[in-house]
């Protein structure tokens, strides 16, 4: 079973980390996963789950995957990554593998902010959200991940949860992972927890998710 | 024996594909070889050169600073290959010829044609190549291609 | 094919013919020249084969991960770039580096900085050995002439699959452009591809550690296995070196015209020997030292400000004191007449 985590306390990537290790044993898919990680909070998830992983370079994970899925077709490929990864760094590589319709599940994990450098603007930090990079407020609007995907490819599963929502955290891998399986590309990301750059305590970081990230970023399919 | 060519135009006029001719026929006689193409950053209108050594023993360097032969075919190959117009180097210039086209009625797409037909002639005074043998390898690539009537008389008329 | 063959082919169909007969089945890659040819010569071979693939790339950020990926996956997976297209490939090298991946990358080395030209130069040494952040242990192969370029292309597939350390078989665009009549050696056997990760064993592989002690003994199992690996791949050419006065130094396609101007040197009534590293990293080091005795004066010729010549001085033992001298001519051809007049100055 999974290692000690290496995550934070109150982190929300062993919520989604769990779900898809869950989900993977009941569908008796432990063998044929791999979870390529970015760089980034991701990297922590190395040795975490009893399944097949290798690291990578921030921002690089979709395109390493797009070529060990080349290689091993019959595997499930996973590129795992933050918002950072896959919305600022890595975005031209994320757009072409969803225009190319690559069949692989990338899960982007976004608290908005970069949590491993100790918090600093992302892609996904909404306008006015103080970080170590925006101390007057971050003046742009956030990156829209999934809607923009969405244009370049028609086929893929594409959808937006949040880790306080179980339920759908569950029904959303399962699709990406049935999207896979049937050639297609699929996307989903996660509105996620990071108490220690958010300087939240106990209920204030579950507040924080609903009354910021959840109030800008639509949940839903795609 | 080492006998070097350095044949120069504009991209487009074929510059290329008489070095292969040359290239080709020189290589299927057993001969040592080498062809190297230079040009520049144009899909068209730039200068385009082709260096070629032939020679009966292993070439290990396909450039050369000096050429035995120099084709130019046009204004700006005649200022790129400044440096290669030294005594001593058989030069071709094209525009040496530009009344003998006009009063033969040479079309600009025939004109590399004669100059190959010319450096065929060379080769063969210079016993490297038969200049026959350079004839049936254009003959084989162009006479199934539009205007292989006006090309033939061409390569006659040098 | 086994029988010694004359074809007349350029340097990128030579390289193209070793990928495939090599068993690469993957290319990842982008159009940049004088690199084009090698990617458009592999799609044109293998566009109809079911088990052989290619990926134009969106850049060649994603082409050199994606190769990271595909040998992680099991598969003889390359690319061909050059120029500004090198250092972009650094990033995936570089990761490659870090957890020992065989990744094969054809340089086709451009003229630079910057865009530079299209057409040829030796600049790109430095970036093929060290281009990775960290000190990247690779196997560099620059060959001198097409027949050599196959057999090295192939050794640096077999290499890379044998000792799992990045592997780049380094030209350049005049070696890529020229056609040569050659007989290629086919009688070269492979070293087939296993999965580094695959779904019988389960693994979790790293580039990243959280103690800097965790990374020395790391870097340490690296360094002595990339020692090993020297001792059984290091390789050079030693040319009219017997009774030598001086000692000419040059490395690819520049080595061809040395060894024409050592012809007419010698006509001259001089002794001069050519020194060529076939491999720039390991750095055929003993061979150097040993004729570096030998000699009066070592002179250095490369279509660079003094790459090679960095390495001959990194590699030279320090208690041989002898005058170095050289030709550096960054982004340009060499001809041996300026090498003749070069050492007779």
């Amino acid at each position: 079973m999974a290692k000690e985590a290496k995550f934070c306390p109150g982190c929300g990537h062993p919520i989604v980390l769990r779900f898809l290790h869950m989900i993977l044993r009941e569908k008796e898919l432990e063998s044929k996963a791999v979870l390529g990680l970015d760089i980034g909070c991701s990297l922590l998830a190395w040795d975490f789950l009893p399944v097949n992983t290798f690291q990578t370079h921030h921002g690089r994970v979709t395109s390493t995957m797009v070529g060990y899925k080349r290689a091993q077709p019959n595997s499930l490929s996973f590129a795992y990554t933050g918002d950072g990864g896959a919305y600022a760094i890595g975005m031209q590589s994320l757009m072409w593998a969803a225009i190319r319709n690559e069949p692989i599940t990338v899960i982007v994990v976004n608290n908005s902010n970069y949590a491993m450098t100790g918090g600093q603007q992302a892609p996904t930090s909404f306008k006015g959200q103080i970080t170590d990079t925006s101390p007057s407020g971050c003046g742009d609007e956030p990156v829209f991940g999934p809607e923009l995907v969405r244009q370049v490819n028609k086929k893929a599963f594409i959808a937006r949860t949040a880790v306080n929502d179980p339920k759908q955290v569950k029904e959303y891998l399962e699709k990406a992972i049935e999207a896979q399986q049937n050639g297609n590309f699929a996307m989903v990301e996660f509105l996620s927890y990071c108490p220690l750059n958010w300087k939240t305590v106990g209920i204030e970081t579950n507040n924080y998710l609903n009354d910021n990230l959840k109030m800008l970023f639509p949940v839903g399919e795609f | 024996m080492m006998y070097k060519i350095l044949l120069a135009g504009d991209g487009g006029q074929g510059i290329q594909t008489l070095s292969y001719l040359i290239c080709n026929t020189a290589f299927k006689n057993g001969l040592e070889v080498s062809h190297i193409p230079n040009y520049g950053l144009e899909q068209k209108g730039g200068v385009s050169m082709a260096y070629i050594k032939i020679s009966d023993k292993a070439i290990t360097y396909p450039k050369f600073s000096k050429p035995d032969f120099l084709l130019i075919m046009s204004d700006q190959a005649r200022d790129r290959t400044a440096d290669y117009q030294q005594s001593g180097v058989e030069i071709i210039d094209i525009k040496d010829h530009v009344d003998f086209f006009k009063e033969n009625n040479v079309e600009p797409y025939s004109r590399n044609i004669f100059f190959l037909s010319k450096i065929s002639e060379m080769l063969e005074k210079q016993e490297i190549i038969k200049k026959q043998e350079i004839f049936e390898a254009l003959e084989e690539k162009l006479s199934k291609k539009r205007g292989w009537e006006e090309n033939h008389r061409v390569w006659n008329l040098a | 094919m086994s029988e010694k063959q004359r074809q007349f082919l350029t340097g990128a169909e030579v390289v193209v013919q070793a990928c495939l007969d090599a068993g690469a089945t993957q290319m990842y890659g982008y159009p940049i020249t004088p690199g084009t040819e090698v990617l458009t010569g592999w799609i044109n071979q293998v566009d109809k084969l079911e088990d052989k693939m290619y990926l134009q790339t969106e850049d060649e950020i994603a082409a050199g991960f994606a190769i990271c990926g595909a040998v992680m996956g099991g598969k003889k997976a390359f690319t061909a770039t050059a120029g500004p297209g090198t250092t972009l490939m650094q990033d995936a090298m570089s990761m490659a580096d870090g957890m020992r991946l065989p990744f094969v990358a054809i340089i086709i080395q451009r003229g630079g900085p910057s865009s530079g030209t299209v057409i040829y130069s030796q600049q790109e040494v430095n970036l093929a050995i060290h281009g990775g952040n960290g000190e990247g242990m690779r196997l560099v192969y620059s060959p001198s002439n097409l027949e050599e370029m196959y057999e090295l292309t192939r050794l640096t597939f077999n290499n890379a699959w044998k000792y799992r350390f990045p592997s780049v078989l380094l030209s350049d665009g005049f070696l890529m452009k020229t056609r040569q009549p050659v007989e290629l050696n086919f009688e070269i056997e492979n070293v087939e591809p296993t999965a580094l990760v695959s779904p019988e064993v389960q693994k979790n592989i790293r580039n990243i550690y959280s103690f800097e002690e965790e990374l020395r003994l790391e870097l340490e199992n690296q360094e002595k296995d990339f020692n090993k690996m020297a001792e059984e791949v290091t390789k050079s050419e030693s040319y009219k070196v017997e009774d030598c006065d001086e000692l000419i130094i040059a490395h690819g396609i520049v080595a061809g015209a040395v060894k024409e101007a050592i012809e007419e040197l010698e006509s001259q009534g001089k002794k001069v020997g050519l020194f060529r590293p076939i491999t720039l990293s390991p750095f055929p080091k003993d061979e150097l030292n040993k004729l570096a005795k030998q000699v009066k004066r070592l002179f250095v010729v490369e279509s660079s400000m003094g790459q090679l010549r960095d390495l001959v001085k990194q590699n030279l033992d320090s208690k041989i004191s002898i005058e170095i001298d050289g030709l550096y001519r960054p982004a340009v051809g060499i001809e041996s007449e300026e090498i003749i007049k070069a050492i007779n100055k």
